[in-house]
């Protein structure tokens, strides 16, 4: 019933937020409706903590791993329907329509998100992962001007294509596991193939295609060079709370999926070929990713070009392996999706303020908005990986990974490629920050809200920089328990 | 051997072909309504397959699995698409950067490398070769048929013949995934093409053509 709950009210608030047609009533039943979704999650995550694995049905299942994502997603909603309200206060009217759809789009994304974590079946979470696309896609290009129908088309067309080559590698799987003697009715089945992954052997070179092609489609969608095409556009042209949701919740979303077929495929036929491949990904990301960032204009292309540069070493600390290794890569994903959250937030401030997110058209940020200025210089500190934000944590844990398995080649491209994204955030910050105070005309002012939520997130950083909370440290642990 | 057997094994052993024969023509077509028709004939070519292994299998899922081709890929989808053509009352032409005599020609190499690339996997899995390299052949051209064709509506058909490679694919390794998976992807399939369908409106109406390769303002 609980994992019932976490699917069934997004998708009602869905439907009733469409009905209002006030855009205040609008908002307000999304407010209520996101509280109880983030209370429905919390309470999820501690029934998983006490009890394990929470089974629904056959299709609904929650174990360790996904409470670990499950509680990163239900953060990031709270600050992201924190931020919206005064988001929307301060879009001019005509820029942006219509609230309830907006809204309305929002938790349907919500919804199928939820159903990528709580898939107990391969299909279903390929199914889940594709509506991820159609969910966002309307969402992306929801602003209407050239750019965003643009973006919007790129990435339905690109994510589409991506997520079909998962789903022939999940028939590959599907086909493995049925020649290996798994009932046909259960082979896609999570725990089944867990169970049955040792006589997977028999035909590792099916096993092995069909990795390939899961790393290739999911990795489409998680943003690996050179699949990353859409990624930039997207994040950019999006409304800036979906720019959050896309940055520091759907990439987990479908780095989660990968995970899955990850742990399989290790199981299976031993850790070398599959971590190996996220290895070769996760380097031509955090080293393209961290070149493209030194030349980019526009504040929320950067932004983006860091979330590549972010899931490449996500993809490293997997491929290194190790409990160091993958603790650190999960840790990493829930301190960038905070850090990356704070960062979009302000950037939306940035653009409603001077009416442009190109970087070069920016200046003197410092005098002219000191708590954006706040926000936005803790959320590069935090990003570049330095103490004492927990950024910094888990890069260690990933370096010092690859340094005891030996992987010098990683270790020294990862530290170059973390100095060179240092540098550019650096040199794209002064330039926006120096400069005479810049006379804005009639500005929004920040609402206590706004700043609560960017004081939100610079505590959890900091929080995760010192010290891991017991709490916190045991779920990441149950994580780790389901992934060896 | 009764009538009706013998015509289930003849489309059987034959509807390799048949894929093959739609794929040539789709690359020769120079009009988006053709390929919207040999889309539509290709998905029925796989319900035919599929209804002759439910009589042989005398499996209900396999009966509703055909349905479910018929219903969608046959008649709603192409229906669909012919709808949007005829309200975006834009040129048929699909806008190729291959001439026609290269594109069979690709596409004709694109079925041979098929069959090459199938081959080990045919031998240790005792798969008909026939059909999975037709499942390679579809994707392929699909992928093909997406970045050689420079109009929107031609980008979502060659994604629906890719997504025919994948379920040709599953077919024929093993003989379709459970049924509630397979309405699943076929509920997500329509969504995708009412959703770029949306899109191609909204490229129009923002943009006032329909030529994708024109759309560069994003990018590095």
């Amino acid at each position: 019933m609980t994992l019932v709950l976490l699917l069934l009210i997004p998708f009602l608030a869905a439907v009733i937020v469409l009905t209002c047609k006030q855009s205040r009533r609008a908002v307000r039943v999304a407010m209520t409706a996101g509280a109880i979704e983030v209370a429905a999650i919390v309470h999820a995550v501690w029934r998983i903590h006490t009890v394990g694995v929470l089974q629904s049905g056959r299709y609904l299942r929650a174990d360790g791993l996904t409470a670990f994502f499950l509680l990163s997603a239900g953060l990031i909603l709270a600050l992201v329907l924190m931020y919206s309200v005064g988001y929307l206060r301060h879009i001019p009217a005509g820029r942006f329509s219509s609230p309830r759809w907006f809204y309305s789009l929002t938790f349907l994304f919500v919804f199928t998100i939820m159903a990528v974590y709580l898939s107990a079946n391969l299909g279903m979470l390929w199914i889940s992962v594709e509506s991820t696309t159609l969910a966002s896609a309307l969402l992306v290009g929801f602003y209407n001007t050239k750019g965003a129908v643009e973006a919007g088309w790129k990435y339905l067309v690109v994510c589409t294509v991506g997520i079909a080559f998962a789903l022939f590698g999940t028939i590959a799987l599907y086909l493995a596991a049925v020649k290996s003697g798994v009932d046909p009715t259960s082979a896609l089945d999570w725990d089944a193939l867990m169970n049955a992954a040792p006589s997977l052997a028999a035909t590792s070179n099916l096993v092995k295609l069909s990795f390939v092609f899961v790393a290739v489609g999911y990795g489409t969608k998680i943003g690996f060079v050179p699949m990353h095409s859409w990624l930039p556009d997207a994040h950019a042209e999006a409304p800036t709370p979906i720019s959050a949701m896309l940055s520091a919740v759907l990439l987990n979303c479908a780095l989660y999926a990968l995970l899955r077929f990850d742990s399989i495929t290790s199981q299976a036929i031993g850790s070398g070929f599959s971590h190996g491949l996220l290895l070769i990904f996760g380097c031509t990301s955090v080293a393209a990713a961290a070149l493209l960032m030194v030349v980019q204009r526009d504040l929320k292309r950067l932004l983006a070009y860091s979330s590549i540069e972010h899931v490449g070493i996500v993809a490293l600390g997997i491929g290194i392996g190790g409990p160091l290794g993958i603790m650190g890569a999960l840790l990493h994903t829930f301190n960038h999706s905070v850090a990356k959250s704070l960062m979009f937030f302000t950037a939306g401030y940035v653009r409603d303020n001077y009416g442009t997110l190109r970087m070069r058209r920016i200046h003197g940020m410092a005098r002219s908005l000191p708590w954006t200025s706040v926000g936005l210089t803790v959320g590069s500190i935090a990003i570049a990986g330095l103490p004492p934000f927990g950024l910094f944590i888990s890069e260690f844990m990933i370096l010092t990974a690859a340094f005891s398995a030996s992987r010098y080649f990683i270790a020294i491209l990862l530290m170059i490629a973390l100095t060179v994204v240092f540098g550019a955030l650096v040199h794209h910050l002064q330039r926006m920050l120096a400069g005479k105070r810049v006379d804005l005309h009639d500005r929004p002012k920040l609402l206590p809200a706004d700043l609560t939520v960017m004081g939100i997130c610079i505590a959890i950083l900091l929080v995760l920089g010192i010290h891991l909370p017991r709490a916190f440290a045991n779920i990441l642990q149950q994580a780790l328990v389901v992934l060896q | 051997m009764g009538l009706i057997e013998l015509a289930a094994a003849k489309a059987l052993a034959s509807s390799a072909v048949f894929l093959f024969i739609t794929l040539l023509m789709m690359a020769a077509a120079k009009r988006i309504s053709t390929c919207i028709v040999l889309f539509s004939l290709q998905s029925a070519i796989m319900a035919s397959e599929i209804l002759s292994m439910a009589w042989v299998g005398k499996s209900a899922e396999a009966y509703a699995v055909a349905a479910l081709v018929i219903v969608v890929k046959v008649v709603a989808i192409p229906c669909a698409l012919f709808r949007i053509i005829k309200d975006l009352k834009a040129s048929q032409d699909v806008a190729s950067s291959t001439t026609g005599v290269q594109s069979v020609f690709i596409m004709a190499a694109l079925i041979l490398l098929s069959f090459f690339a199938v081959a080990p996997y045919a031998v240790t899995l005792r798969l008909d070769e026939d059909m999975l390299a037709a499942a390679v052949a579809l994707l392929l051209a699909g992928a093909f048929l997406m970045v050689s064709r420079k109009k929107a509506l031609m980008q979502v058909i060659g994604l629906l013949v890719l997504e025919n490679g994948i379920f040709v694919a599953a077919l024929t390794t093993t003989y379709g995934m459970p049924l509630v998976i397979e309405i699943g992807i076929f509920f997500d399939l329509l969504m995708g093409v009412f959703l770029m369908g949306l899109f191609v409106f909204r490229i129009r109406d923002t943009f006032e053509h329909l030529d994708v390769s024109k759309l560069r303002r994003l990018r590095g």
